[in-house]
């Protein structure tokens, strides 16, 4: 039992209403911990503190933007969106005006 | 007035979600002051252009609007007056139509533009009519990250309705445009009529997100062949049919637009700007919620139109499984509108991965920041992975429409 409350269940609910008013991190961060992705980016980022004299992060204009529409990894959509069984499994999210869908199947 | 202008203005930093928080501004009368405007890029330091003309638009369609930039643009100090919308005599023309020029350099689509200015226009003392004209006009979606003016109209605007605001919305396209080279300007036209002012919005209650009963979209092709569009069209349709049979996708083929392009010899030559294609779909649920995908081939070319319609159909499968009531495109117009409604709870059920996106976010703490309230969470249950986000109303409200 300890092994399962010791480990933080992703994506919970009431964790993102607590976390969501913490400003002491950014919303990125916060997205992070919420979905338990352990933050190994932030132990990289403390080694690399050590020299004083880093090179200013180039900051890509376009990357840095506001989007409406985010990134999306449109190579790795269509293997998912290829495989039948995710396929099927939106189906259910029809309405079943047709006789697609079920008898299809 | 007086205790309205004595308030302290809201500090923000960083060039992140300055739009959101300009019209959360007008909205609730805070005066706001924003540092760190890309204070740390090398290249272009401060306000960009279209950062720039979006204050110029806030301008022309509010009255007593204060904006304030410092030397390198890195700093901005913003106190928004009441919002007139187009009246005559304060920058609109006698028909009432206000005209808004976007600058060459602008690498951002109109509905960065058309998007706040809907959430504004309800709040309006008199009704908004903006054109949207000059060499920085794009229509299509852009690789920065807007959606189409197809989209605005068929997936944003349809969201008023929810909210009791119905009557003159219309989005007139008069000429299409793709981003021009680089990504910079285009030729397009644009005109958004948004005629029906409110007190205060309805409370929502969207909890129901319905099963998905059509698509319709609108693929473009603009300065190109329109076998672009039927090709794009056969292959998004290859991938949505075996979804939805209900599939219907129009076909717009249009020459693209000229600019001026003075030189020596002619000083009245022109050129054509903007040439491209791209595709719009909107998923429609038995509820009346819609999903939309957005894809345009890119600047540099050298994507068959196939690709952008397999690329927009499984965009939109994807937005479809992420789920809700709203999609991550619409939810901050539609949070924000629950927000300004009356004093009442108002529920909408959201996707996990809608809010938890970093926009959303920043949005609930933008709003405690403005003094909205806060958002209560819980799971929607009934074996769906979505949330439910609870919002009171502030009753802010129409400050122009407070007597009528």
């Amino acid at each position: 039992a300890r092994m399962i409350h010791g480990q933080k269940r992703p994506y919970r609910t009431t964790e993102l209403a607590r976390l969501m008013y913490d400003l002491t991190l950014t919303p990125a961060a916060v997205l992070q911990k919420w979905r338990g992705e352990e933050d190994q980016a932030e132990d990289a980022e403390m080694v690399g503190d050590d020299d004083f004299f880093k090179k200013a992060k180039a900051v890509s204009d376009l990357d840095d933007d506001d989007r409406t529409i985010p990134v999306f990894d449109y190579e790795r959509l269509a293997t998912k969106w290829s495989n039948p069984e995710i396929f099927d499994a939106l189906r259910q999210r029809v309405t079943a005006g047709g006789l697609h869908g079920q008898s299809l199947g | 007035m007086a205790d309205l202008n004595s308030q302290p203005p809201l500090r923000f930093q960083g060039h992140r979600h300055l739009i959101q928080r300009l019209v959360l501004s007008t909205l609730t009368g805070r005066p706001i002051r924003v540092t760190n405007i890309r204070s740390t890029s090398v290249e272009n330091p401060g306000l960009a252009s279209h950062e720039v003309s979006f204050l110029r638009l806030l301008e022309s369609v509010t009255n007593g609007s204060q904006i304030e930039f410092s030397y390198t643009g890195t700093a901005l100090a913003y106190r928004p007056g009441l919002i007139t919308g187009s009246a005559t005599g304060y920058g609109a023309d006698a028909g009432g139509v206000l005209k808004h020029e976007i600058p060459a350099g602008c690498t951002r689509g109109v509905s960065y533009f058309l998007i706040p200015l809907c959430l504004l226009a309800p709040f309006s003392k008199s009704p908004i009519n903006v054109q949207f004209t000059g060499p920085g006009v794009i229509t299509s979606a852009t690789p920065t990250g807007d959606v189409s003016v197809d989209t605005v109209r068929t997936a944003i605007l349809p969201l008023y309705e929810q909210f009791g605001i119905t009557n003159k919305l219309e989005i007139r396209t008069t000429q299409r445009s793709n981003p021009g080279p680089g990504g910079k300007g285009g030729a397009g036209e644009v005109q958004l009529i948004f005629g029906h002012q409110v007190r205060l919005p309805k409370t929502v209650h969207l909890l129901n997100p319905g099963r998905i009963k059509s698509i319709r979209g609108v693929a473009y092709a603009t300065g190109v062949a329109g076998a672009n569009n039927a090709r794009m069209i056969e292959a998004a349709r290859g991938v949505l049919n075996p979804f939805v049979a209900d599939t219907r996708i129009f076909s717009e083929n249009t020459s693209a637009g000229f600019i001026p392009a003075p030189d020596k010899s002619n000083p009245r030559a022109k050129r054509k700007l903007g040439i491209g294609f791209g595709l719009s779909l909107v998923a429609e649920s038995s509820t009346g919620v819609r999903y939309s995908a957005d894809v345009a081939s890119p600047v540099t070319g050298g994507v068959p139109p196939e690709d952008i319609g397999v690329q927009c159909a499984n965009q939109l499968l994807e937005v479809v499984e992420q789920g809700g009531c709203v999609s991550a495109v619409a939810a901050p117009t539609l949070l924000t509108l629950m927000a300004m409604g009356s004093e009442d709870v108002g529920r909408i059920q959201l996707g996990r991965d809608v809010l938890g996106s970093e926009n959303v976010l920043q949005l609930a703490r933008d709003f405690k920041e403005f003094g909205l309230s806060g958002w209560g969470l819980r799971d929607a249950g009934e074996g769906s992975d979505d949330i439910v986000v609870s919002i009171v109303g502030k009753g802010v409200g129409n400050v122009g429409r407070k007597t009528a």
